[in-house]
C-alpha cells in the first residue's frame, strides 16, 4: 500500500472529534486554517463528516459519557484513519487526573498514531506533526 | 398537524464541541427545544479539594480555553474576599488589561465563527486574522498564547517592562484601526442586516427571569455589568462605557460585542498609559487565609463569572464552587428559540456564545412527523443566506 | 444601608444567624419561609439569583443561595440546613424564579438533594451516564 499512502500524504481530509476538552486545543486547530499559518496550503482540510477523512483528531481527557461516542466515530470512519491526539489532555490526563470522570487510558478507547503534547500546543508544532506524518507515509 | 422532532448528533460538523439539542419542529417552524449536557463535565468542583489555594488557580485556567483569564481572576478575588486582601496598584492595572484583551480575543472569535456560521467565510478569515495580534501581545505579556498563568493570591505573576510596553503600543494601535473597520461591516452590510436583524429575540422579561447576564441580556435592555456595579481591581480608576440596545435580537447582540471591543481599546490604552507611572510591587504575599467564606465575580466576555470558595484555615478549600455565564445563559434558547424557521437556528445558538465547557451541550433536532430524519442545520442556514443576497444584489 | 435596614425590618422575624461583612448579609432560614424570602429579594427588591451552593458538612446538607441587587453591589445569602442527610428535601423556588430550574437540577445531580415542587427533577450533567458516577460531591469512605 506504499503508493496509496503517498497519494494520501498529497492531500489529508482531517475529521476534528472533541472528547471533553476545554476548547483551546479545538481553537488553535481552528486557527491554523485561517491566514496567518494557512494549512490549506498543504493540502489539508477540515471536513463534515469522519467518513470523508483520513485522519482524525481528538482532543480532551474523553470523559465516560463521550467515551462510547469516540468509539462510534472511529468505527465510523473508513479505515485507514491516522489518529492524532492533541494537547496535554489526551497524552496524561494534565490536571484532571484525579477527577471521577475520566478515562484512564484513551489508548484503551482508540488506538492513537501519534500524541502532540501542550496545553495548547504552539500552532507550528502541530505543524511540525503534520509534517512528521506525512514523511511516514512517503515512507 | 403532529409536531416533529430533529435529532442531530453530539458530533456535529462545524461545532467544535459535542452538543446535543432535541427540536421539535412543525414544518419549517421550531415549537420547542430541549438540551442535554454533560459530555464535558470532568469534576472541577471535586478536583478543587485536593488541590492547594495556588494550584486551584492553575486547575481553574483550564475550565474554558476562550475565557481563559476570567475564571481566575473571580477564583482570586474569592480567596482575597475572605480575609479583604489588599491588592498592589501595579498589580490592580495589569489584571484589568489582560482581562480587557482577553475580551477582545473573545468577542473577535466569535464574529468570525458567527460568520462562518452564515457562509461569510471572509469575515472568518478576517476576524481571525486580526486576532493574531491579540494572541502575540499576550505572548509578550505572558509568554503563551492561551492560559497565561498571570494570576496569584494578592496580585500577578508577571511584570511589564517598559520596552514591552512600547511594543504593546504598536500592536494595539493596528488592532484599534481594523476593529472600527469590522464594526462599520457588522453594521452596514445589508446581507448580514438581513440575517441578523429581528431573528431570534429574547424580551426584557425573559431576559429578568432566566437571569441572564453578560451581552446576552444587554442586548435585550437589561444593563446589567458587573464591571460596573461592583468594580474591584482597575475599574474605577478608567473611564468606559456599558453598551446596551433595546432589541434583544442576533443583530443587537452582534452590535453590543463589536462596540464593547472598541471600549476594551479604550481601557487597554488608559492601562498602559498609567503603568507608566504607577511604581511599586505586583505581588502582595499571602502566607495563609483565614476560616470563613469569600465570594468572587468577574465580568467575562460571556457573561458574569461567579466563584464561591469555603475555607477552613487549612491551605486547601473545602468547597470551591464555579458558576459560569452559560450556565444561565443557555436556558434562555427556550425563550428565544420558539417561532424561528430552522434555518436561524443555528445563528440563535451561537447568538448566546455558549461555551459548552464552562457548561456542556450537545444539539439535536428531532423530526416526530416523519420519524428521526437528520437534518444539516448548517447547510440551511448558508442556503438562506445565498437567498438572501440574491434577492438583495438581484441576480 | 438602606435596602438592609428595609429588608430587616420587613423580613427579620424569619431570619437567624445574622453575620454582616462589607457589602454581604449572610443569614439562616427555615424550609417553610424559603419560599416567601426568595419571592420577596426577586420581586419586590429586584435583586438577580447568581446561584445556589450547596456542600455537606457533618452537621448536615447546606443549602446557601446568592442573590444580588445589582444597584449598589450588595449581596443577600439565605442559607438552610438540612440535617436528614439519607433523603435530604427543601422547597423549590423554580416557580418564582425561572433561572433556579437548571442550578437546583445540578444541586440534585451532584448532591442528591430533591427540590419539591421542580417541574423536571432529574440529573443534568450525568443524565444517561454510562459510568459510575452518582452524586460525587457527598462524603465517601477513604475519600
Amino acid at each position: 500500500m506504499g503508493w496509496y499512502n503517498k497519494r494520501l500524504a498529497k492531500s489529508l481530509w482531517v475529521f476534528h472529534a472533541s472528547g471533553s476538552p476545554c476548547n483551546n486545543c479545538d481553537i488553535e486547530i481552528l486557527d491554523l486554517i485561517t491566514p496567518r499559518y494557512d494549512i490549506e496550503r498543504l493540502g489539508i482540510k477540515l471536513v463534515g463528516s469522519v467518513r470523508h477523512a483520513d485522519v482524525l483528531l481528538v482532543t480532551g481527557i474523553f470523559n465516560q459519557k463521550i467515551a462510547p461516542k469516540i468509539k462510534k466515530i472511529y468505527d465510523q470512519a473508513p479505515k485507514p484513519i491516522f489518529v492524532v491526539a492533541i494537547g496535554t489532555c489526551v497524552s496524561s490526563g494534565c490536571c484532571f487526573k484525579d477527577s471521577y470522570n475520566i478515562t484512564e487510558k484513551p489508548e484503551s478507547i482508540i488506538p492513537i498514531d501519534m500524541f502532540v503534547p501542550g496545553c495548547p500546543p504552539k500552532p507550528e508544532a502541530m505543524i511540525e506533526a503534520v509534517a512528521k506524518l506525512m514523511g511516514v507515509l512517503n515512507g | 398537524m403532529k409536531a416533529n422532532k430533529i435529532p442531530i448528533g453530539p458530533f456535529h460538523p462545524l461545532l467544535e464541541e459535542a452538543e446535543y439539542f432535541e427540536l421539535t419542529v412543525d414544518g419549517e417552524t421550531v415549537v420547542d427545544i430541549d438540551m442535554e449536557i454533560g459530555w464535558m463535565h470532568r469534576g472541577h468542583e471535586y478536583i478543587s479539594e485536593m488541590k492547594t489555594f495556588t494550584q486551584s488557580i492553575y486547575v481553574v485556567e483550564r475550565i474554558c480555553g476562550i475565557c481563559s483569564t476570567s475564571h481566575p481572576i473571580a477564583c482570586v478575588h474569592a480567596i482575597e474576599d475572605i480575609d479583604n486582601i489588599e491588592i498592589p496598584l501595579r498589580a490592580r492595572y495589569i489584571r484589568t488589561l489582560v482581562g480587557e484583551l482577553e475580551r477582545i480575543h473573545s468577542h473577535l472569535l466569535w464574529i468570525g465563527l458567527a460568520g462562518h456560521f452564515i457562509g461569510y467565510d471572509t469575515l472568518w478569515m478576517w476576524a481571525w486574522k486580526y486576532r493574531e495580534p491579540v494572541l502575540e501581545m499576550f505572548e509578550i505579556i505572558s509568554g503563551n498564547r492561551n492560559h497565561y498563568g498571570m494570576m496569584r493570591v494578592g496580585g500577578v505573576a508577571k511584570d511589564i517592562d517598559p520596552g514591552k510596553i512600547t511594543e504593546l503600543y504598536k500592536h494595539l494601535d493596528m488592532i484599534e484601526k481594523k476593529m472600527v473597520m469590522v464594526a462599520k461591516v457588522v453594521r452596514d452590510d445589508p446581507v448580514l442586516r438581513s440575517r441578523f436583524k429581528g431573528v431570534g429575540v429574547l424580551t426584557h422579561e425573559a431576559a429578568v427571569a432566566y437571569c441572564a447576564t453578560g451581552p446576552t441580556s444587554r442586548a435585550s435592555g437589561v444593563p446589567w455589568d458587573v464591571r460596573r456595579d461592583e468594580p474591584t481591581d482597575a475599574y474605577d480608576l478608567v473611564d468606559f462605557e456599558v453598551i446596551v440596545l433595546p432589541n434583544g435580537d442576533v443583530y443587537d447582540k452582534a452590535v453590543v460585542r463589536v462596540l464593547e471591543v472598541i471600549e476594551s481599546g479604550k481601557i487597554i490604552r488608559q492601562c498602559l498609559e498609567k503603568l507608566k507611572t504607577a511604581q511599586g510591587s505586583i505581588l502582595n504575599n499571602v502566607k495563609e487565609i483565614s476560616p470563613g467564606e469569600g465570594i468572587g465575580r468577574y465580568e467575562a466576555p460571556r457573561g458574569e463569572v461567579f466563584h464561591y470558595i469555603r475555607s477552613d484555615g487549612t491551605n486547601r478549600p473545602i468547597r470551591h464552587k464555579v458558576r459560569a455565564p452559560s450556565f444561565v445563559n443557555i436556558p434562555t434558547f427556550t425563550a428565544s428559540c420558539k417561532g424561528i424557521p430552522i434555518a436561524d437556528v443555528l445563528i440563535t445558538l451561537a447568538a448566546v456564545d455558549p461555551c459548552y465547557c464552562c457548561t456542556e451541550r450537545s444539539i439535536k433536532v428531532i423530526d416526530q412527523k416523519h420519524g428521526s430524519q437528520p437534518i444539516d442545520l448548517l447547510k440551511s442556514s448558508r442556503e438562506k443566506t445565498e437567498r438572501i443576497r440574491r434577492e438583495i444584489h438581484g441576480n | 444601608m438602606a435596602e438592609i435596614e428595609q429588608f430587616l425590618k420587613d423580613m427579620g422575624g424569619k431570619i437567624t444567624n445574622k453575620i454582616e461583612k462589607k457589602k454581604r448579609l449572610y443569614f439562616n432560614v427555615t424550609n417553610d419561609d424559603l419560599q416567601d424570602i426568595a419571592d420577596y429579594l426577586f420581586n419586590k427588591m429586584g435583586c438577580r439569583l447568581l446561584t445556589a451552593t450547596a456542600m455537606e458538612m457533618y452537621h448536615g446538607i447546606e443549602i446557601l443561595y446568592h442573590f444580588s441587587l445589582d444597584k449598589t453591589g450588595q449581596y443577600f445569602c439565605p442559607r438552610i440546613v438540612i440535617k436528614d442527610k439519607k433523603n435530604p428535601k427543601v422547597n423549590s423556588i423554580s416557580s418564582i424564579i425561572e433561572g433556579a430550574i437548571w442550578i437546583e437540577r445540578e444541586i440534585f445531580d451532584l448532591l442528591g438533594v430533591e427540590f419539591i415542587g421542580h417541574p423536571r427533577m432529574e440529573e443534568l450533567l450525568t443524565l444517561h451516564h454510562p459510568g459510575t458516577v452518582k452524586q460525587p460531591l457527598r462524603f465517601r469512605e477513604g475519600a
